[in-house]
């Protein structure tokens, strides 16, 4: 079957890098959380160690390294080169509740670009949340490091920030998994972001404005 | 959106430079310190209730916690922290009661050891607590805000001396989750944190010197001034120094004439809740820190690796057929 190609190979490393260092950090944040013994999580073998709260902050904090690598790669590589495709249009909010109706069989999907509608208030949503956990966060860090002083009421606010963002971010990616894993239409999307290609077909059905453009790339060539 | 290339610099720089500027508004080390002074300390033995005991009793006694009753134990476990009917519980920490004289008999000699929050210089009950509920305030004291305080106990796991105390059945936690989440609220010395804002000196330090004169066990003063004496009475006296080393520095410094080793020893012998390790490392400056700084290093790597992909790739020709197989 024909394939087109949707992800390039460092889109593909970027999610990735940026999806298991956000679920170490996830699970290493709820971790520096007094939950883990609460709940008898610690007990669970093998997970002794998450009752530990410098260990649980030390692998949070090597999770880090890799999340801040990413972010700041993401926004600098693509604002550079120019590519926003993903960032919010207008009637974007109108077209998603029409693509999350389609999926449940209600009406029909309207045309879309390389991006779902859905998936570019998605994409600025939880982009928003990890532009703030990666701030929040930095600032932890530095002020860690003794590198900025803070007043102690703008360390108590940048620490809440940083801890409330991180339920957010949360149910941000349990939404995002969800969705991809609960609609059958969304799994050829799973697929590319592992290959990077997706099927000519499918992009003609779902994609069609993003079709159009390739098809009149492609003859011009 | 409309995101040009150019708004997107502005935006990416303003950023960056605001994570980078620094500040002298609060220094680490604070203003004040104490010293305590184990070799004076006769622990009040003549008296009910030794006097730095009870001047803070005195003293914070509006702010002890009044818990609501009946108290839900920390689902699921079937426990909770309740200390209101040990309230007059004098020989420990506890919510009502923090600061206490620790006895202790060294190798035949009995001796007394005021203890209370360390008020350490990088202090992790601070730095570790997930809702801000710990400052460090510039007089060196670290105070506990027991209005956002959800009792997880996190800063008493996280202090090298286990100090802050818990008190379930008050704080915020009861209007959010009270079952699932939360514990009560954390206690512990805030070193009079009302007085010395005012310029006055803890209610501990002045009991103490209303009973023992010029031999008082408390000197409170500029921290340079009490770290210079303490260092003055280690090299004339032949004393031992605890807590200017310990976690990285504290604005406390115990002085004793029998080393820190030894009394660490027997308070380990007896097994008592609250000991004096010697060697604390301050996990914050060994562990966190040396990580944090590949975690801001691979980020500007990151920026740099990032501009140099971007440029390569922009200069790089693609074929239309690049987009497309069979």
């Amino acid at each position: 079957m024909p394939k087109i190609k949707r992800h390039t190979i460092i889109e593909i490393l970027e999610h990735w890098v940026l999806a298991l260092s956000g679920i170490i950090l996830l699970f290493s944040g709820l971790g520096c959380l007094p939950l883990f013994k609460r709940y008898y999580i610690t007990e669970i073998p093998g997970f002794a160690w998450t009752g530990d709260f410098n260990t649980v902050t030390t692998v949070h904090y090597i999770a880090s390294i890799f999340f801040v690598m990413v972010v700041f790669f993401h926004m600098f590589y693509h604002g550079i080169k120019g590519e926003f495709g993903l960032l919010p249009k207008k009637g974007d909010i109108k077209n998603s509740i029409k693509v999350l109706a389609a999926m449940i069989g209600l009406g029909k999907e309207p045309p879309s670009d390389k991006y779902l509608p859905e998936q570019r208030i998605a994409y600025a949503g939880i982009g928003f949340i990890i532009i703030l956990l990666t701030i929040t966060g930095i600032i932890k860090v530095l002020k860690n490091l003794e590198w900025v002083v803070l007043s102690p009421g703008s360390e108590a606010v940048n620490t809440v920030i940083h801890t409330l963002s991180g339920f957010v971010f949360m149910i941000a990616f349990i939404i995002h998994v969800a969705v991809v894993i609960c609609f059958k239409s969304n799994w050829p999307l799973l697929k590319s972001m592992f290959t990077g290609w997706i099927d000519e077909e499918y992009v003609k059905h779902r994609h069609a404005r993003w079709y159009e453009e390739l098809k009149g790339k492609i003859s011009e060539n | 959106m409309n995101l040009t290339r150019r708004k997107f610099f502005v935006v990416s720089s303003a950023l960056i430079s605001s994570m980078l500027i620094k500040s002298n508004a609060q220094a680490v080390e604070g203003r004040y310190a104490t010293i305590i002074d184990i070799s004076k300390c006769d622990g009040c033995t003549d008296e009910s209730i030794p006097r730095c005991v009870l001047a803070c009793r005195e003293q914070n006694k509006s702010r002890f916690p009044e818990p609501k009753k009946p108290i839900q134990p920390y689902w699921p476990r079937k426990i909770y922290e309740d200390w209101s009917d040990k309230r007059q519980k004098i020989d420990t920490l506890t919510p009502y009661n923090w600061i206490f004289v620790q006895k202790l008999n060294v190798e035949g000699k009995d001796i007394f050891i005021p203890r209370r929050c360390m008020h350490c210089d990088n202090p992790p009950c601070v730095r570790g607590c997930p809702f801000g509920a710990l400052t460090k305030r510039a007089y060196g004291n670290s105070v506990i805000n027991e209005k956002i305080c959800f009792g997880g106990a996190k800063c008493r796991d996280i202090c090298p001396w286990q100090i802050p105390q818990r008190q379930a059945g008050v704080g915020i936690y009861l209007k959010l989750l009270p079952k699932f989440a939360g514990g009560g609220v954390m206690y512990k010395c805030d070193l009079c944190k009302d007085r010395i804002e005012k310029g006055q000196e803890p209610a501990c330090v002045l009991a103490c010197r209303d009973r023992l004169k010029e031999n008082a066990v408390f000197v409170f003063d500029e921290r340079k001034k009490i770290y210079e004496l303490a260092y003055k009475k280690k090299k004339e006296e032949g004393l031992f120094i605890y807590g200017d080393r310990q976690n990285g520095g504290t604005s406390t410094l115990y002085i004793s004439d029998i080393s820190f080793d030894l009394i660490d020893r027997a308070l380990n012998e007896r097994n008592e809740r609250f000991k004096m390790p010697v060697d604390v490392k301050n996990k914050i400056q060994t562990t966190f820190n040396p990580i944090g700084k590949v975690v801001i290093t691979s980020g500007f790597l990151s920026i740099a690796g990032a501009i140099v992909a971007a440029v390569v790739s922009k200069n790089k020709k693609t074929d239309g057929d690049e987009n497309a197989k069979d």
